[in-house]
């Protein structure tokens, strides 16, 4: 039970963590901190800024998409396996009309700025609106009754299939310069890539939206107890469609980034490209499960979310520095979901002392 | 009078501050049948529990087939011969009967074929009138009542000597009724005992010999069923008046019914019902569980699906579809089971008050942060729930608190009906002479509040006017001194008995 009359100068923050978690809890997550902190400062180059750069940019592009499936999770709808499907249709979209017919000015003139700028922005918007319908029908379909592994792995196979029958199986390029190489390789602040500025724009944003707005509320309401949401006017058939669109756009906004960093576009990318399992759909789940979100919804937060997102990066990247290999790598992923949903289990169950 | 199987003396039973038991003495002979009877709350459940192992926390000498006991687990109790079957039921629905029946326990062959199974399964089947049944079928292809009967086949498979059946025929109809009456018959004929614990005084009367009734905790001294009729009966199990907790009632003038259900048909009703509810009133809807007055009220809540009718509300006809709707019109709902769709329990006890209401304390979809915490707090002052808890997880309030939130998220809306559902479940008396006051005073501010209940006191004292269900069927209206626990019982438990008719003709 939590003290609302803290006095400050009484306030004991050990004595409060003894009383608030249980030994076993407070034993993990010390051993955790501290074996983490040991290879912070025994790994060469690890506590350098550009490494600490290094890391953020590459949890951005999977922090932004677990970001966007929180809110899946969180109104108590499971998870989307068809993230990475979602973005590959997504990607193909964007390239294809990235090096479209009607983008003519590569074989005559140099191109300007605005017409670049308009290419950009109408393959994006359209992009995003695709995203956005994909969204849309797994939500609605979710939200009729279908049960959310089923829905969205159907869907995984119909956008994979639609994508790699679209592209052929191949690779789209488009030439630079482009209209979005800013939001790929660009930096506006100093030496942060503007990809990290985006990610971090979008946890603030997403944080505040659940914090603050009705919206919000009606996640956590709707995710805790969907019976009692119903019952109280907030239906889960809304809910699951916004969730889902949300989840959507956010995969379809990593897809624009990563295409405009590569400057093309294969549905394989995000099958083989990300993270140390190299499954950007497996690795976005963990990062949701890494931040203590509740697969049953209702408990979590985006910024728990962020956070995981930069800590499964920051272990992957000290690993790398030393010198493990892939599949090592992929086993302290697995091994960090166990643990985290054991700790935050545990947290849970000791924050539940009944009157 | 034969010996004696089981006897229990002076047990006591806390749960913290709430004395469910206060000394009970109870005793069973061998071949007997023993009806329990009590109000909810009475300790039926608390005493079957402690009879059949479930409960070993008690005070009290235990005595049963000449030895004192002491059961540490169920199991334990069934190894000795004390059988149970629950209001659930634990049969495994893809299974088949003869499987069922020899799922687990003593005497159950390690290995064995389907046809041998479906052999010895078929004397138990029997034994319970179940010989149509073709063992081979998965239990999820019989009815609720046969299903029932394959849990007592399983529990007679193991020969036990005491058997207790818990409310057997709560969730049945008629025909399936009948058919446990008669399995119980030939059991008792075969020399077992059995504890028939039920709300039905009907049935009570047509199959026990003797009666035990338990109120608030203690018991009466059990006395043969031949010596006592209905209105002895009821009159034990109320005893003395609790006039004290319950509200004065008032008389409301019928002038204008700000609801009129017409002709509403929600599934689980035998038949369209057709009542007026009027402002500043309370009305009750008694009937036992099973009598459709729980499905009536989540149907104008929009809960659940309706086959036909509508409601006439503050001059407006509409069709009830979702909760949604209800709410923009200022009707709330409140079930029976907040665990279920009453309460968010890991969310803050604020979130849970202001949940019907986001929409009227947000202002451009942004949440008034200062207007949600005057608007709760008034609310919980209201309810008497603590606004310096508002904060804490509604998980971890007590039962009555629980039901107290649940009731009061309600108040942000400010409904003109209120529809209740069992106000009272699971709360201690403290908590519950609140809710009944609270109700009150909602009425005389001009809200109309609808209460059904199946509890006897409670819906005697409770609403200014009442009216009557048995097994989805509409019986009657009765108010002012009309509102007895007699006339209620009678409305409620046997209603076509002073004209002469069989229920299973009725139903036919």
């Amino acid at each position: 039970m939590s003290d609302l009359n803290i006095n400050p100068r009484n306030y004991d923050l050990f004595k409060n963590i003894k009383r608030d978690y249980s030994p076993l809890v407070i034993v993990m997550v010390a051993i955790f901190i501290t074996t983490f902190i040991l290879g912070a400062i025994f790994t060469d180059d690890f506590l350098t800024w550009f490494n600490v750069k290094t890391i953020i940019r590459d949890a951005a592009l999977v922090g932004i998409m677990a970001i966007g499936l929180t809110f899946v999770t969180l109104s108590g709808n499971f998870f989307l396996l068809s993230m990475k499907e979602i973005a590959a249709l997504s990607i193909i979209c964007f390239a294809t009309l990235m090096s479209a017919d009607w983008n003519v000015w590569h074989d005559t003139v140099e191109p300007t700025t605005g017409s670049l700028a308009m290419t950009f922005i109408v393959a994006a918007v359209i992009t995003l609106l695709l995203a956005t319908v994909a969204g849309g029908l797994q939500g609605a379909l979710i939200g009729l009754g279908g049960n959310p592994i089923v829905v969205t792995l159907g869907a995984a196979g119909l956008f994979f299939g639609l994508g790699s029958w679209w592209s052929d199986n191949l690779v789209l390029s488009f030439r630079r310069p482009h209209g979005a190489e800013w939001l790929g390789t660009g930096s506006l602040i100093g030496d942060i890539p503007n990809i990290t500025i985006a990610f971090l724009i979008i946890a603030v944003i997403a944080e505040l939206t659940l914090r603050y707005t009705t919206f919000g509320r009606q996640v956590y309401l709707v995710g805790a107890n969907r019976a009692a949401g119903r019952a109280t006017g907030h239906e889960n058939f809304g809910m699951a469609i916004k969730c889902c669109i949300i989840a959507s756009v956010c995969a379809a906004f990593v897809a624009i980034a990563f295409s405009a960093q590569v400057s093309s576009a294969h549905v394989n990318y995000f099958s083989s490209e990300f993270g140390s399992s190299g499954d950007m759909t497996i690795m976005v789940i963990a990062i949701v499960m890494v931040g203590g979100n509740s697969i049953m919804g209702g408990y979590g937060s985006t910024l728990r979310t962020s956070l995981g997102a930069i800590f499964i990066s920051s272990i992957d990247n000290m690993m790398v520095l030393n010198g493990f290999n892939s599949g090592a790598r992929v086993l302290a992923v697995g091994l960090m979901i166990v643990f985290s949903i054991i700790v935050f289990a545990l947290v849970r169950r000791g924050s539940r002392a009944v009157e | 009078m034969h010996e004696k199987l089981l006897e229990l003396n002076d047990i006591k039973r806390e749960y913290g501050a709430i004395k469910a038991l206060r000394g009970v003495n109870f005793e069973i002979a061998r071949g007997e049948v023993m009806g329990l009877v009590g109000e909810n709350g009475a300790g039926k459940s608390t005493l079957v529990k402690i009879i059949s192992g479930f409960d070993s926390g008690f005070t009290g000498s235990y005595w049963f087939d000449g030895e004192t006991r002491n059961f540490k687990s169920p199991l334990q109790a069934e190894h000795s011969g004390i059988a149970i079957a629950q209001q659930e039921l634990s049969l495994i629905p893809t299974m088949s009967v003869a499987e069922n029946i020899f799922l687990v326990g003593d005497g159950i062959p390690t290995f064995s074929s389907k046809s041998k199974l479906i052999r010895m399964s078929l004397d138990y089947l029997d034994e319970v009138g179940l010989s149509h049944v073709d063992p081979s079928i998965p239990v999820s292809r019989l009815s609720v009542g046969e299903q029932h009967l394959v849990e007592v086949a399983r529990l007679i498979a193991h020969d036990p000597q005491l058997l207790i059946l818990d409310e057997p025929t709560a969730a049945l109809g008629e025909s399936d009724s009948i058919r446990i009456l008669n399995m119980v018959e030939r059991l008792k004929n075969a020399g077992k005992s059995i504890i028939y614990v039920s709300h039905r005084l009907d049935e009570i009367f047509k199959i026990c010999d003797r009666i035990t009734v338990l109120r608030d905790g203690e018991n009466q001294a059990p006395r043969a069923a031949r010596d006592m009729n209905v209105d002895s009966l009821v009159e034990t199990m109320l005893g003395f008046e609790l006039g004290d907790m319950y509200p004065p009632k008032t008389n409301v003038s019928k002038s204008k019914p700000i609801l009129k259900i017409d002709n509403l048909w929600p599934d689980g009703v035998l038949e369209p019902v057709s009542f007026d509810v009027y402002e500043g009133e309370i009305l009750g809807l008694a009937g036992q569980l099973g009598s459709g007055t729980s499905e009536i009220l989540s149907a104008i809540s929009g809960s659940t699906k309706i086959r036909a009718g509508k409601l006439h509300f503050d001059g407006e006809v509409f069709r009830p579809g979702t909760p949604k709707d209800t709410i923009k019109r200022r009707i709330a709902y409140c079930s029976e089971d907040r665990k279920h769709d009453g309460l968010f329990l890991g969310r803050p006890i604020m979130e849970n008050f202001s949940a019907p209401s986001l929409e009227t304390i947000s202002r451009s979809g942004i949440i008034d942060a200062s207007r949600e915490l005057s608007t709760t707090k008034e609310n919980a002052i209201k309810f008497t729930v603590d606004p310096a808890r508002l904060p804490q997880e509604a998980g971890v309030l007590s039962g009555g608190n629980q039901q107290k939130v649940a009731l009061g998220k309600w108040l942000s809306i400010n409904p003109k009906v209120i529809l209740v559902n069992e106000p009272t479940r699971g709360v201690d008396v403290g908590a519950r002479a609140e809710i009944y006051e609270i109700l009150s005073a909602l009425a005389n501010s001009g809200v109309a509040v609808v209460v059904a209940s199946t509890d006897i006191q409670e819906i005697t004292n409770l609403p200014d006017r009442i009216i009557t269900f048995y097994r989805g069927v509409q019986i009657g209206e009765l108010s002012g001194d009309d509102c007895n626990s007699k006339n209620i019982l009678e409305h409620i438990t046997d209603p076509f008995h002073e004209a002469g008719i069989a229920i299973s003709e009725v139903e036919a």
